[in-house]
């Protein structure tokens, strides 16, 4: 078959316009695909998050601007069996609806955010973000997203205002998980005294931290019925199933958007397709020479589903390169009720871009390759075009 | 046995409402190394004789054997494989392929042979050699001039050493002094090499250079005359 890998190139050259335009055609619609799959993924890695977090929400509430729950909750919460670790949180965002520029601020004790996050310091100290009230430490997809949007170059020591809010960056982190890297940690103290409103006493969640092996439907059970005929009922669930109903609105959305990732790779197949019966009609006699010379219907079968392979292969290549590259430099994020979903480029992203773009290929090769491979010799030979 | 032999062979196919029969019961033997020449007028059925031998085209009836082999009788992949090494196929307009070189189009026919890359390599520059080509072995065929053209594709059609070499009006898209050019060197094919060669023209003067002389009228051979190629007789003259 590589013996006629020449063939196959010089044929795909001949016309360099109409396959540039194909293998764009394809990389275009490859990348609107990679784009679906990763805000997909970014989805499908909060809300499958692992059960060995709970978060106590005020019951009945869903902004994080109306959840008030006593901070000191959290000592009741630790007694409960089973519970490792509890961190109060005061969630402040400048935006709860759905929006790319989502800046979330979360308060908490600062010694206990490195113990509960897995955060690496890219720049800036701990110490500094330990010992100093007014300052926090911030995501570097964050710090990435404010420098490209508004141009604002956020870098350790700079002040970092989000309406009344006003922090000293003393670090910035990355995270095993990019969702993280959208918000912005503080001080707990800082972010209840701050705005004007005294908040002191109160926070908006309490994340509990599991032992391992404890069953999270059991605690959270035994954690709401601690505070059900309390001054505020709580409503505990998984990290994953309460970031789910957090973004309930956008999960709607995302799967419309499913709809578009596979039109696109509708249109490429037809795309493909008929490009690739354009080249078939112009080579219908071309093709009765090689059949003439002995090539086999089979081998022309494969010659012209190769073509039609390699085109697709390619623009699905260039389309997967263009959305990781596009991915990891934009940071992109979209947020609501404070929290973030991440798009990222991904392994899994890159493969299955690559691999449905082959398989595409295949597709929409085999009816314009079966129709060159049983194409009658002498009427072809015949055919002027 | 003659090499190529045709037994009882009818051909037609549906135009419409009509059956149109191009050939009737036709009868052909040839022998190796012969040189014959198919002629007739438009729609005589020669180029149809020359395709079913050359098993491109299958008839309605009859039987064709080919150095012993009934090409009726076999599938299309078969017949394929049987063509990538038994026929050299020449077309009247060439029918070079436009994105490889001259010396890639003759090299086509052996990739399909079971071969290594430098016994292709030596045949087709033998072949090239042989039609006097070899200057211009990297040039496209939309470099090459018509005559050029068509030498390269008799390089194409000889370079596998076929069984027999078929040449369907080669002449017929040049100008007179290429046209005798090419038939010297067709002539020369079957002369110094000994391939046997079947020739459909519609020229008289084309078909008077073959040794053999076959006529068809209406789908039937009315006419097979041997005589002295005029060509061999004017050598033997010089």
């Amino acid at each position: 078959m590589f013996k006629f890998a020449p063939y196959v190139i010089k044929t795909l050259l001949r016309h360099h316009t109409r396959t540039l335009l194909t293998v764009s055609g394809a990389a275009v619609a490859v990348f609107v695909y990679c784009f679906v799959l990763a805000v997909q993924e970014g989805l499908e890695r909060l809300t499958t998050q692992d059960d060995s977090v709970l978060v106590a929400f005020q019951a009945n509430k869903f902004c994080p601007a109306t959840s008030h729950l006593p901070q000191d909750y959290e000592h009741v919460i630790r007694k409960v069996p089973g519970v490792r670790d509890v961190v109060p949180i005061q969630v402040f965002t400048n935006n709860c609806r759905a929006s790319l520029d989502v800046v979330v601020f979360y308060g908490t004790h600062a010694e206990q955010v490195r113990q509960v996050r897995d955060f690496e310091l890219v720049s800036g100290s701990w110490e500094e973000f330990e010992a100093n009230q007014d300052t926090a430490i911030v995501g570097q997809a964050l710090v990435a997203r404010r420098a490209s949007k508004i141009g604002q170059n956020v870098s350790v020591g700079d002040r970092l205002t989000i309406g009344n809010l006003n922090v000293t960056i003393a670090g910035v982190f990355t995270s095993e998980n990019r969702a993280e890297e959208d918000y912005v940690y503080c001080h707990l103290d800082f972010l209840q005294r701050t705005r004007g409103t005294d908040l002191v006493g109160t926070v908006t969640q309490h994340e509990v931290f599991l032992q391992p092996g404890a069953d999270p439907q059991q605690i959270a059970a035994a954690i709401d019925a601690k505070f059900k005929s309390g001054q505020i009922p709580t409503d505990t669930r998984t990290k994953g199933v309460f970031q789910a109903s957090s973004l309930q609105d956008l999960i709607q959305l995302i799967d419309l958007v499913r709809y578009l990732g596979w039109a696109c790779l509708g249109l490429m197949t037809v795309l493909l397709a008929t490009t690739t019966v354009m080249g078939v009609e112009d080579r219908i006699r071309e093709h009765a020479v090689l059949q003439t010379l002995g090539v086999t219907g089979t081998r022309v079968f494969r010659l012209v589903l190769s073509e039609c392979v390699l085109v697709s292969f390619g623009g699905g290549l260039t389309g997967v390169l263009i959305a990781v590259a596009v991915l990891a430099a934009s940071s992109l994020s979209v947020g609501a009720e404070a929290v973030s979903i991440a798009f990222t480029p991904s392994t899994s992203m890159a493969a299955t871009g690559v691999i449905v773009s082959a398989l595409i290929g295949i597709v929409a090769g085999i009816a314009p390759a079966w129709r060159a491979a049983r194409a009658d010799i002498v009427t072809a030979l015949r055919y002027a075009g | 046995m003659a090499l190529i032999d045709v037994q009882k062979v009818v051909k037609q196919f549906r135009k419409g409402p009509e059956t149109i029969t191009p050939l009737q019961e036709t009868d052909l033997q040839v022998e190796k190394g012969e040189f014959v020449s198919l002629m007739g007028a438009s729609g005589s059925g020669k180029t149809t004789l020359l395709n079913l031998i050359a098993g491109i085209d299958r008839c309605t009836s009859g039987r064709i054997v080919v150095n012993g082999a009934d090409i009726t009788t076999l599938s299309r992949t078969r017949l394929a494989q049987w063509r990538a090494g038994n026929i050299g196929y020449i077309f009247q307009t060439h029918n070079l392929i436009p994105v490889l070189t001259a010396y890639e189009n003759v090299e086509l026919p052996l990739l399909l042979l079971p071969m290594s890359r430098s016994e292709r390599q030596k045949r087709a520059e033998i072949a090239l050699r042989a039609v006097d080509l070899v200057d211009r072995a990297n040039h496209y065929p939309r470099q090459l001039s018509g005559g050029q053209e068509q030498r390269v594709g008799i390089a194409r059609a000889i370079v596998t050493d076929p069984t027999v070499v078929v040449a369907d009006e080669p002449t017929g898209s040049l100008d007179a002094e290429t046209a005798d050019q090419i038939l010297q060197l067709i002539v020369q094919l079957n002369s110094d090499l000994g391939t046997t060669l079947l020739l459909v023209t519609h020229d008289p003067d084309v078909a008077a250079t073959a040794g053999r002389q076959l006529k068809l009228v209406q789908g039937k051979l009315v006419e097979d005359r041997r005589a002295q190629p005029a060509v061999a007789m004017r050598q033997e003259a010089v």
